[in-house]
């Protein structure tokens, strides 16, 4: 009977390991998961676009537009913009890149991994600072941020690598107040993560983008623009696209005038009317 | 560049140290239980007990985050007494703790049932209390493998990157271990000092095992084992 069972078992196993080792070698290269779900067309490949995390709402709805309008299929992937660059620089294959600020972009040119000509300023971010609807907490300005005693862990995104991130910290150091802080400070990987830190509920308030701020869901009170240099938001293609004619009418459509009327909805200020330092 | 790039490292030291000492307090009588008694809830308690080895660490660092944040009773608990879990160097030793714990446990728990029960058996026949039994029977004998446990839950704490992540933040000065240093380096672009960070973290990790390595061919060769 043990032999039997023996037996069984043993073949059980061998079959498993060969259907493991023969799926695996036949599995076709795959692209990465992506946030998005589309219906694959076979004949035209998906735009592979690589987006600041705080354009999350405003470029879906572009994408659902501009795919409604062109019939080409969009992938948005949505990272901090630092570390998207990085990326990009090891070999990340995307078509486009909307970055949260200029010097991201000057980086990728100076090696040589932007297509010449296509670098174009889209947007000026806002940033603000957020509280939770549910939480009872109301914070007029940056310096109730620093003296309201129920303020005990503020969120921003993490300033090495997130431009929104970087805004916050100078905002603050503007008001002399990043010293008082500096200590309630909890750090998300880009702008969107930082949300979610405030929607955990486990910080206080956080400093993310007008532009991802729901008005049913936070309480946001816009910081001053002058007191941070500004998010020069910059869109660029990439070299190594292998799709240059639909990345470019999907730039075109981005700074045209259907892109900026959703970036208008959703705070961003518009090539015409920035501030300039 | 040297204060600022050391603290990561001490931070990661000081607490893959107190997660292995909690671990052995916790563990050791955990493994114990597990090993020598005939409880029928043995192997669902020791299957419980591996989730966190099975489980992905940014999966178990959510998990604990909404166990032990301020929406929760513990959470709540912990903040009204001014000492918040989440975000703070208590939330890292918690999870650091909970994530490596597993391993000592499994290799303790090995090495205390390997022991003869001829053993154990001539002790209680000479009338020693099962206590007695723990500490002049059981360690004695079980020691190399709960050294070994040991090793890995330092291993283990001391690298541990998503599940403290996600728990504490990385909040330099307080939560920022070495992994997370790394791993925000590398996010900046910044691959020299990401570089010269791994570097470091691969040598101390290897000194501080062979250290232990060391100590343990010592001892076993003092009790001529």
């Amino acid at each position: 009977m043990f032999k039997i069972i023996n037996r069984i078992l043993s073949f059980v196993v061998l079959s498993l390991i060969s259907i493991f080792l023969i799926t695996a070698c036949a599995v076709p290269v795959q692209n990465t998961t992506q946030p998005e779900k589309q219906p694959t067309t076979l004949t035209i490949p998906k735009l592979r676009i690589a987006a600041a995390a705080d354009l999350t709402l405003a470029f879906k709805e572009i994408a659902t537009q501009f795919e409604q309008e062109t019939k080409i299929p969009t992938e948005i992937t949505f990272g901090s913009t630092g570390t998207t660059a990085m990326q990009i620089e090891n070999g990340a294959p995307y078509d486009v890149f909307a970055a949260a600020d200029v010097s991201y972009i000057d980086g990728l040119n100076k090696k040589g991994l932007i297509l010449a000509g296509t670098q174009q300023l889209y947007a000026q971010g806002r940033i603000g600072i957020a509280t939770l609807k549910e939480s009872n907490l109301s914070i007029k300005d940056s310096q109730d941020l620093a003296d309201n005693p129920s303020v005990k862990k503020i969120a921003i995104a993490e300033p090495s690598h997130a431009p929104y991130g970087k805004a916050a910290k100078q905002a603050l150091e503007y008001c002399n107040l990043w010293a008082k802080v500096e200590s309630k400070m909890v750090y998300g990987q880009n702008v969107q993560d930082t949300l979610a830190i405030l929607r955990s509920g486990n910080v206080d308030a956080a400093i993310i983008a007008l532009s991802i701020s729901k008005s049913d869901e936070v309480n946001f009170t816009l910081i001053d623009g002058s007191w941070h240099a500004p998010l020069n938001q910059t869109i660029a293609i990439l070299k190594a696209t292998k799709q240059e004619e639909n990345a470019r009418k999907f730039v075109a459509y981005v700074n045209g005038e259907k892109g900026r009327v959703v970036m208008k909805k959703y705070g961003f200020l518009l090539p015409s009317e920035f501030a300039k330092k | 560049m040297m204060i600022s790039e050391l603290m990561p490292l001490y931070l990661s030291l000081r607490l893959a140290l107190t997660a292995t000492f909690i671990g052995l307090l916790i563990g050791l009588p955990i493994a114990w239980f597990l090993g020598n008694t005939r409880w029928k809830g043995r192997e669902v308690l020791d299957s419980l007990i591996s989730i966190p080895m099975v489980l992905p660490p940014t999966v178990l660092g959510y998990y604990l985050l909404v166990i032990l944040g301020r929406n929760s009773w513990i959470g709540n608990l912990a903040e009204s007494l001014g000492t918040p879990l989440v975000f703070t160097t208590r939330g890292a030793i918690i999870a650091a703790t909970v994530v490596s714990i597993p391993f000592f446990i499994k290799t303790a728990r090995a090495a205390i049932e390997g022991i003869p029960s001829n053993l154990l058996d001539a002790a209680r026949v000479l009338g020693r209390t099962e206590l007695n039994i723990i500490f002049s029977v059981v360690i004695p004998n079980a020691w190399k493998g709960i050294a070994a446990g040991l090793v890995l839950m330092f291993a283990r704490a001391l690298g541990d990157f998503g599940t403290t992540l996600m728990v504490s933040g990385g909040i330099p000065g307080e939560t920022l271990t070495m992994p997370i240093a790394i791993y925000n380096a590398m996010l900046a672009g910044n691959q020299a000092a990401a570089n010269r960070l791994a570097l470091i973290m691969a040598g101390t990790a290897l000194l501080v095992l062979a250290l232990i390595n060391g100590l343990t061919r010592q001892v076993g060769r003092k009790r001529k084992r």
